[in-house]
């Protein structure tokens, strides 16, 4: 008998490392959730001076599971107007592909579930079918604010994906893999993919606020002017699941890729000696892109979805495309030599920081002029 | 114990899915459930391709056609209007011409599907390099020629869309 890891049977091992790597990314998705609406209450709080959630257990830490068993016990309720089995699928369609991305995310070195030479590609695409279950969920709910709540976020979620894929690109293009495992090697030291593509991993940043509908791109779940969008109509853990573990799921899996592609993954002090440590180092580069969206999210207001195209479509997507120009021009007039990419993109990043305030004003002038002309 | 069987039955339950959501498309009234049937045909697809070790080709596949064209499908059926259903029932009433014009066209089909009989292993499409060479080297003529088809059509769009009347923006 063949005798494959830890001892056992390789024909047995195969399924049995299927069913731990499921359970696995299950137990990292719901503990994760937990884990960031805590710190996403407590952090909130502290930059708007309150305490947060304080009373279940020490420091409020069990305030999300008390939170959690509330939802899970709550009545199932389904308003009869919904259509039954769309209603009921589209929180399966928007979770599952969240759940399957964790395939491709190198922890450490040898932790992995799959390195795919396609795996960018693979979390990209993941990425695009949330939008399916979002306008299932809309137009399953039989309710004008839903049906809004959807359509804009498929709007927003297609439109933010471009920018997404065209700042991946540029990283691709400088490694030469679409491999996550790849990437993270190719960036062993100090000089990390940040340091040469800070323009796109801008990009990447802000499209993917607008990608996990996060402030200040939440205008699918407005509640000022959606009541909470498409999410008006589910209730108990459908709802759970759509918002608390769909979201911050995906905010850990983007905020993964930003650590894998610009931030060099497991790479740190003391991973050659010991690979474990590798898992520590991911996790606390993935944490600080957590805090940092939690932070904007406590400190920006919501935009309006014409303001959204726009920065989208007129700042955002003719950026990244420079930029890729410019890298792959660069690539092939300088092989080998990574410093002009690194000016260009730098001065990209300069003319974004200092276009938008410009664009801004101008905006408020031809507004100003138009009050005025109706004025008159 | 080995799970060579495995692929087998995985073809089985995509064949058959494949075909099912396929008539379903065409057969169930509501037309939302036919996009949305629509999808799960494109998915099935999908792991066909992955079956066969083309991962590429599968990740595109639901990338553009579960990701994007189902979505775009789905926003033009929510701004269509839904009251009259006279257009839908007139093709929909043509059951024995369907069949006609089925077997009529399936005899070929069935014909030159059958004339595959090279038992020789494909090469495996999950390889990114022989498909970037064979797109951007081979087909780059073609595929320039196609991005030109898109952008026209972009720019008719937008010029269908544009308004004349400065208020409305």
């Amino acid at each position: 008998m063949p005798i494959g890891p830890f001892g056992i049977d390789p024909g047995i091992w195969a399924p049995l490392r299927l069913l731990l790597a499921v359970a696995l990314t299950l137990f990292l998705v719901l503990n994760g959730a937990l884990l960031m609406i805590y710190l996403e209450r407590k952090i909130q709080a502290i930059i708007q001076d309150r305490t947060g959630p304080h009373h279940v257990g020490p420091f409020g830490l069990l305030q999300t599971f008390a939170d959690a068993i509330k939802l899970l016990s709550k009545e199932d309720v389904r308003p009869k107007a919904t259509d039954k089995a769309f209603f009921l699928m589209a929180p399966m369609i928007v979770f599952s592909p969240m759940v399957a991305s964790f395939v491709v995310l190198p922890f450490a070195p040898d932790f992995v579930g799959a390195d795919l030479n396609i795996g960018l590609l693979y979390l990209t695409t993941l990425g695009s079918m949330a939008v399916l279950g979002i306008v299932i969920a809309g137009w399953a709910s039989n309710n004008k604010y839903s049906l809004i709540g959807g359509l804009r976020s498929a709007g927003q979620l297609i439109s933010y994906e471009v920018p997404q894929i065209l700042s991946l690109v540029t990283v691709v293009l400088v490694v030469g893999s679409l491999s996550m495992v790849d990437i993270t090697r190719s960036q062993a030291g100090p000089f990390v993919n940040f340091l040469v593509l800070p323009f796109a991993f801008v990009g990447y940043f802000i499209a993917a606020l607008a990608e996990t509908n996060r402030t200040p791109f939440d205008l699918p779940e407005a509640e000022s002017e959606l009541v909470a969008g498409y999410l008006t109509e589910y209730s108990g853990m459908r709802w759970g699941t759509f918002l608390a573990l769909t979201e911050y799921g995906e905010v850990t899996v983007v905020c993964s890729i930003m650590t894998t592609l610009w931030f060099g993954g497991w790479q740190g002090p003391g991973v050659d000696a010991l690979p474990a440590l590798g898992i520590v180092w991911f996790t606390l580069k993935v944490y600080v892109f957590v805090l940092a969206f939690m932070w904007v999210r406590a400190t920006l207001p919501r935009m309006r979805i014409d303001q959204l195209m726009d920065f989208c479509w007129k700042v955002l997507i003719p950026m990244a495309l420079v930029n890729i120009l410019a890298t792959a021009v660069l690539l092939l007039a300088f092989p080998g030599n990574l410093w002009p990419i690194a000016i260009v993109n730098w001065a990209l990043v300069a003319a974004l920081v200092f276009a938008l305030p410009a664009l801004q004003r101008r905006r408020l002038r031809t507004f100003r002029e138009r009050a005025r002309l109706s004025a008159a | 114990m080995t799970f060579d069987f495995l692929e087998m039955v995985l073809f089985a339950i995509l064949a058959i899915a494949i075909v099912g959501a396929g008539a379903a498309v065409v057969l169930v009234g509501r037309i939302t459930s036919a996009a949305l049937f629509m999808a799960f045909t494109f998915l099935c697809m999908a792991g066909m391709f992955l079956l066969l070790g083309a991962e590429t080709i599968a990740a595109f596949q639901v990338l553009i056609y579960v990701g994007a064209i189902t979505v775009l499908i789905l926003y033009g059926v929510m701004f269509t209007p839904q009251g009259s259903r006279d257009y839908g029932l007139f093709f929909q009433k043509q059951t024995p011409w369907a069949i006609v014009f089925v077997a009529f066209l399936a005899v070929p089909v069935m014909v030159f599907a059958s004339s595959f009989q090279d038992g020789r292993p494909l090469a495996r499409g999950g390889d990114l390099v022989p498909l970037a060479t064979s797109l951007f080297g081979d087909f780059a003529y073609p595929f320039e020629v196609a991005s030109v088809l898109l952008l026209a059509a972009l720019v008719g769009a937008i010029v269908l869309v544009k308004r004349d009347d400065e208020e409305i923006r």
